[in-house]
């Protein structure tokens, strides 16, 4: 027995019915939109509408392909694709390569954000001194940031050259290390831990300026009044830095560090041009085992899968982040 | 009483739709050959565009010529010809863009990785042109079928290979008494020989693609291989295994220096043309940079045949260069008469490469070759297509092999012996990796 039968009407009853409900339904609704509280409340969706179309097609969309594809057996040559639910991750964990990357990428990005923060900082206090020319000295700072990446790499690629490394001749001159040849000549990109090393300077020497700007109009944004007050008070340096510059700026810093999280994270370019991962996976870190995998290799499910890895490594970072950032607003 | 319901069954088959699409292909098909035979384009591909992606080849020259040379035929049928040249490590992630959007170039380069097998499902049969070429100039050298070949069907154009002798200087070696290296065993006595004296010798063992090649040579040359002659098991697990590696760490122990983990595809010519390296194995770019770079140097390199392993076995593994056409595109004719002409003057494309692009088909061969033939210390070139081999040797270019060649696991698995892991460990490392790779592509 249907539910039109039931109640003994046929199609033409139902949209009767229909009608009847969407008639009385409607001064309802139009009283609704009739208050300037739900008119405001409408137009607050409307203007959030692009923004919100802008998350949904340009991050969520992506990020469900890429969690369908890493749930799939996809490859590079072929449209379809079956479901396999959790074997890529589960084929990623039997790899050494898998284990080595992910704790190269962990390193790489601890490393990087502390040396960035030290040069960062210290360039922002540096940017902060009045001298003469500051201006062309801050235009020169961010040269490294905004210079294409293939070609900032490809000059340290040079200067980590095993045979005409000119910080090799350098230290060689000045007598710190023998000279060509000797154990002592260190081989830049072929030495394990110089390897990995060697990476994280060039990510560090690519970013840092980032740092120092965003310090920079973090520190700047500090009342010179307040700063004033404390060293009226009798505090040094490094405690105005501390209990008052931090805390007033940290939501800058917050961002700041986030954002920086991310990006070396994420960083493919500068390992992939240095080593391509070598020797022997000494610089393997995520974004370059996916790209071999995915892209080189053709298996797309797998590549997907390794890349995934970096989404639960930055989550709980970014909740943080986010919940502390929020706190500080109230 | 079958033959009946077959003919019922193919005469009820038959639509209107049907009968078009295969007298259409008949004609299309025959038109092609006996263009391809009269070397004459057809007058449907006037007015159309034809665009090719092409690497960035290592003798710019070579490029220059080929962009003229492209611009021309297209000239001559009324082709709009566009050429696009990017590095070849850009190329697969560029295949797969174009593939996922179903737009993109017509011709599609592959150099190194050849990526037939992935995309076959989507490439054109070139079986026809490949045929006709094989026909007009005494077939192809054995080991280009193994590139392009899916279920007796060719999708891709095999156009030429690099290949990587020995190169080793003559004035070292004379002024030191050693025998040129014929064998890997001579090759490792000069380097044990020189390294004291300041003149070691180096093959990348870095994640380049100089390494994936040059120790797959000396390892095939042990009388290893890399996969069955089907391409569907890896056959890594061996004495040859064994015993290669026991020999590349006994020949890093004594006659190079750790600076070849650090090594590109460049680092060993410059090697060479710094005038260090004892001996080198590379391709000729090696050589034509210390030409430029280094006269006295150039003088004294002379490049030898591949080494023989301990069984008198000589392997040269090369790298390959292939074309592709895409099966969305629109203008497939136009590509296939383009290869067609490309492959007529691949001799002209090894002149203008400096001998550095070696022909797949069997009649180039005839001595004296372009370039290399007569120069007397390149004859030798002349020698290598019978012992020429790719990656997954002795089987066809596959899918996992491709995915071993991309993650660098064979020289990482002689480096993790080479930096001091035992034998056996390094052995069941990179055994592991093959197999893990090929269970994976089997199940999917």
């Amino acid at each position: 027995m249907t539910v039109s039968s039931q109640h003994g009407g046929g199609p033409d009853a139902t949209s009767a019915r229909a009608a009847a409900v969407s008639v009385a339904a409607s001064p309802r609704v139009a009283s609704r939109f009739r208050t300037q509280t739900t008119r405001r409340l409408a137009f607050g969706y409307l203007l959030l509408a692009p923004a919100c179309l802008y998350v949904v097609l340009l991050v969520g969309a992506p990020f469900l392909f890429s969690l369908y594809l890493a749930m799939s057996d996809a490859n590079v040559g072929d449209t379809s694709a079956s479901f396999i639910g959790l074997e890529n991750f589960r084929a990623a964990f039997e790899s050494d390569v898998f284990l080595i990357a992910l704790r190269n990428s962990i390193m790489f990005t601890i490393v990087a954000a502390v040396l960035k923060g030290f040069l960062g900082t210290t360039l922002a206090f540096l940017l902060l001194q009045p001298f003469r020319g500051k201006k062309f000295i801050r235009g020169l700072v961010v040269i490294p940031f905004t210079l294409p990446i293939s070609i900032s790499v490809l000059g340290w690629k040079w200067m980590y050259d095993s045979q005409f490394s000119v910080i090799n001749w350098f230290l060689s001159h000045v007598g710190l290390i023998g000279s060509y040849g000797s154990p002592d000549w260190p081989v830049w990109l072929g030495q394990p831990r110089l390897a990995l090393l060697a990476c994280i300077l060039v990510n560090v020497w690519r970013n840092f300026p980032f740092s120092a700007i965003v310090l920079l109009a973090g520190f700047t944004s500090v009342p010179t009044e307040i700063l004033d007050a404390a060293r009226v008070d009798g505090t040094n340096f490094f405690q105005r830095f501390r209990n008052v510059v931090v805390p007033m700026i940290a939501p800058i810093l917050l961002i700041g560090f986030l954002f920086d999280t991310v990006f070396t994270l994420s960083d493919l370019g500068v390992v992939y041009l240095l080593t391509q991962g070598g020797p022997a996976n000494a610089t393997k870190i995520l974004p370059v085992l996916a790209y071999q995998v995915g892209i080189q290799a053709g298996a797309l499910g797998r590549g997907a899968a390794i890349a995934l890895f970096l989404f639960p490594l930055l989550l709980p970072l970014m909740i943080l982040l986010l919940r502390n950032l929020k706190r500080r607003e109230y | 009483m079958i033959d009946e319901r077959i003919a019922s069954t193919s005469r009820s088959a038959v639509s209107r739709r049907g009968f078009l699409k295969v007298t259409g292909a008949g004609v299309a098909g025959s038109s092609l050959l006996t263009m391809l035979e009269a070397r004459q384009a057809p007058a449907q591909i006037k007015g159309t565009t034809l665009r090719i992606l092409q690497w960035s080849h290592f003798i710019p020259a070579y490029d220059e010529w080929y962009d003229k040379f492209a611009k021309e035929w297209g000239d001559k049928n009324g082709v709009k010809v566009r050429v696009d040249h990017i590095p070849h490590l850009e190329i697969p992630a560029r295949m797969a863009a174009e593939f996922a959007a179903g737009a993109g170039h017509d011709i599609i380069y592959n150099g190194s990785s050849i990526l037939t097998r992935l995309y076959y499902k989507n490439l054109v049969d070139l079986t026809d042109v490949s045929e006709a070429a094989g026909k007009k100039y005494g077939g192809w050298i054995p080991s280009a079928r193994s590139l392009v070949d899916v279920e007796g069907r060719w999708y891709g154009l095999p156009i030429f290979y690099i290949l990587a002798p020995m190169l080793y200087r003559k004035d070292i070696f004379d002024a030191n008494g050693l025998k040129y290296p014929d064998t890997w065993e001579l090759a490792r006595v000069a380097a044990r020989t020189m390294k004291p004296k300041g003149h070691p010798t180096g093959i990348a063992l870095a994640q380049c693609n100089d390494a994936n090649l040059m120790w797959r040579s000396m390892y095939f040359s042990f009388g290893g291989t890399e996969a069955s002659p089907s391409g569907d098991q890896p056959t890594l697990d061996s004495k040859e295994l064994r015993e290669f590696l026991k020999f590349a760490k006994a020949l890093f122990d004594e006659g190079m220096t750790p600076e070849i983990f650090s090594w590109d595809d460049a680092s060993d010519n410059r090697y060479l043309a710094s005038g260090i390296a004892c001996w080198i194995h590379d391709a000729i770019s090696a050589y034509r940079t210390t030409e430029d770079t280094n006269p006295p140097v150039f003088k004294n390199t002379v490049l030898g045949l591949e080494p023989q392993g301990p069984d008198g076995k000589r392997v040269s593994v090369a790298a390959p260069n292939v074309w592709m056409v895409w099966k969305f595109s629109k203008n497939q004719q136009a590509a296939k008469e383009f290869l067609s002409y490309l492959i007529d003057n691949d001799l002209e494309g090894m002149v203008q490469s400096r001998g550095y692009n070696m022909p797949y088909l069997n009649d180039r061969y005839k001595k004296p070759m372009p370039v290399i033939g007569t120069d007397p210390k390149l004859q030798i070139l002349q020698d290598f297509p019978k012992i020429v081999a790719f990656f997954g040797y002795p089987g066809p270019s596959t899918t996992p092999i491709q995915e071993v060649v991309n993650t660098f696991v064979f020289p990482d698995m002689i480096t993790r012996y080479c930096r001091g892991m035992a034998l056996e460990d390094a052995v069941k490392w990179g055994v592991g990796e093959y197999r893990r790779i090929y269970a994976k592509h089997k199940q999917a």
